[in-house]
């Protein structure tokens, strides 16, 4: 019996494989099949017809090629580059690192000759070689370790604060009455042993002062009150 | 008498870092992949960038190359991850500035030029009309489905041979061409919306 939709999907793989020609098995005389038939040979035709025509000219890949040239070129120096620094590289590490590889290479021999002679029964030879690959570590391990550089001793002034001393301001009143009613000047004048001090002391308290009967000495005497001054030392 | 060197001494000459070498391998099968890139690529430009790049991917995998197939089998593996990866053009983006493009190509020729190259002929104007109809109803399909079509149209593989290229399932494969071929038919068919049918043109070339 026709079935439409085999029909179409077997009809889309014989023009895909190139089979323009009617097949009369698979159309089956079924119109619809012939006209999905025909429009599918047609779309297929244009873009066969297409791929021809696209074909840029002889002029575009001549300059096309050219410029892929000098591509694969530049691609070539920078393989080259980079296959140097990589040789390098590899170079410098081994140098450096002494890989497992080359540690279980080294222990290859002697366990080959261990079992080829049997000069060593096998469980004591295999715990020798245990033994030995542990000591072996340790020397890698160690001699992988960098080397501490000396200490280098640098100094650098550091500003520690100090903590301030409190200063505690204490008032204290007294009363008015001790006062004494002595002019403060007159007072402080007489605890002064001077001749300015004498002569105020002849002097009326209301009057002006002056430095008449000011007569200079030729001794000056000084006291030093020790503790007066904060600074002191 | 010239005798043309077969492929495998070409090869083994480029991979001795020989760039002639490759240079003729490339002239040799260069169209074909151009052809695939500029129906996988809307853009001229964007479909000679990308067969380029599978040039370079080529020579810098060359020294993979075993000898256990053809190297045009080998090649067109590299271009198939190529066209996959590569990301997809502005046009499959924004498809609304496909006029501006061409308008701009236009006034860049002089108007004899022009005349000469494209409106003198109608069949410059119908293939360009084709090649635009075409591609936009490629364009619409996804990149993989868009491949296995120009893959099994223009390269003649078989749904297998497209499912191991391209890491899919051969069903997978199968569905992607006859979906291609099903929005080529609507847009192209005689009785699809197109303000002129290009099947009647197509009859008359």
């Amino acid at each position: 019996m026709h079935n439409c939709k085999e029909a179409k999907e077997q009809l889309t793989e014989l023009l895909l494989d190139g089979m323009d020609g009617r097949s009369e098995a698979v159309l089956d005389q079924c119109a619809e099949c012939c006209a999905e038939f025909e429009a599918l040979a047609a779309t297929l035709r244009m873009t066969t017809r297409l791929r021809e025509t696209v074909t840029p000219t002889e002029q575009y890949w001549t300059g096309y090629h050219a410029q892929l040239r000098q591509k694969l070129v530049h691609a070539r120096d920078g393989f080259h580059a980079k296959a140097q620094r990589l040789n390098h590289a590899k170079e410098q590490r081994e140098e450096l690192k002494p890989g497992l590889g080359f540690f279980f290479a080294s222990l290859r021999q002697p366990l080959r000759l261990c079992v080829k002679t049997s000069l060593l029964p096998v469980p004591l030879g295999l715990v020798l070689m245990v033994m030995a690959s542990v000591v072996a570590l340790f020397a890698i391990r160690a001699a992988r370790q960098p080397v501490a550089p000396p200490p280098v001793v640098v100094h650098v002034p550091v500003e520690v604060p100090v903590i301030q001393e409190k200063t505690v301001t204490q008032v204290v009143y007294r009363d008015r009455r001790s006062v004494s009613k002595t002019p403060k000047r007159v007072v402080a004048g007489l605890t002064t042993d001077n001749t300015l001090a004498r002569s105020q002391k002849l002097q009326p308290e209301d009057g002006p002062l002056t430095l008449s009967g000011f007569k200079p000495t030729d001794e000056v005497k000084l006291t030093v009150i020790k503790g007066g001054s904060p600074n002191e030392k | 008498m010239i005798v043309s060197e077969s492929d495998s001494d070409l090869v083994r000459r480029a991979q001795a870092e020989d760039i002639d070498a490759f240079c003729l391998l490339a002239e040799r099968y260069a169209r074909r992949i151009h052809l695939l890139a500029s129906h996988y690529c809307r853009n001229s430009q964007d479909a000679e960038d990308l067969s380029q790049e599978v040039w370079l991917k080529a020579y810098q995998a060359l020294g993979s190359f075993r000898f256990d197939a053809s190297f045009y089998t080998w090649l067109r593996r590299i271009t198939i991850n190529s066209f996959l990866n590569h990301r997809r053009s502005s046009f499959f983006r924004r498809r609304g500035e496909t006029t501006a493009v061409q308008l701009v190509q236009i006034d860049s020729e002089t108007p004899e030029s022009f005349l000469e190259s494209h409106s003198s002929s109608p069949e410059n104007i119908y293939n360009k009309l084709l090649f635009e109809n075409v591609v936009s109803a490629l364009s619409e399909l996804t990149p993989s489905q868009r491949l296995s079509f120009l893959l099994r149209h223009y390269e003649g593989m078989s749904y297998e041979e497209i499912a191991n290229a391209m890491s899919c399932s051969t069903g997978t494969a199968k569905k992607g061409v006859w979906r291609a071929i099903g929005k080529l038919r609507a847009r192209l068919s005689p009785d699809s919306e197109e303000p002129e049918s290009l099947t009647s043109l197509a009859n008359e070339y």
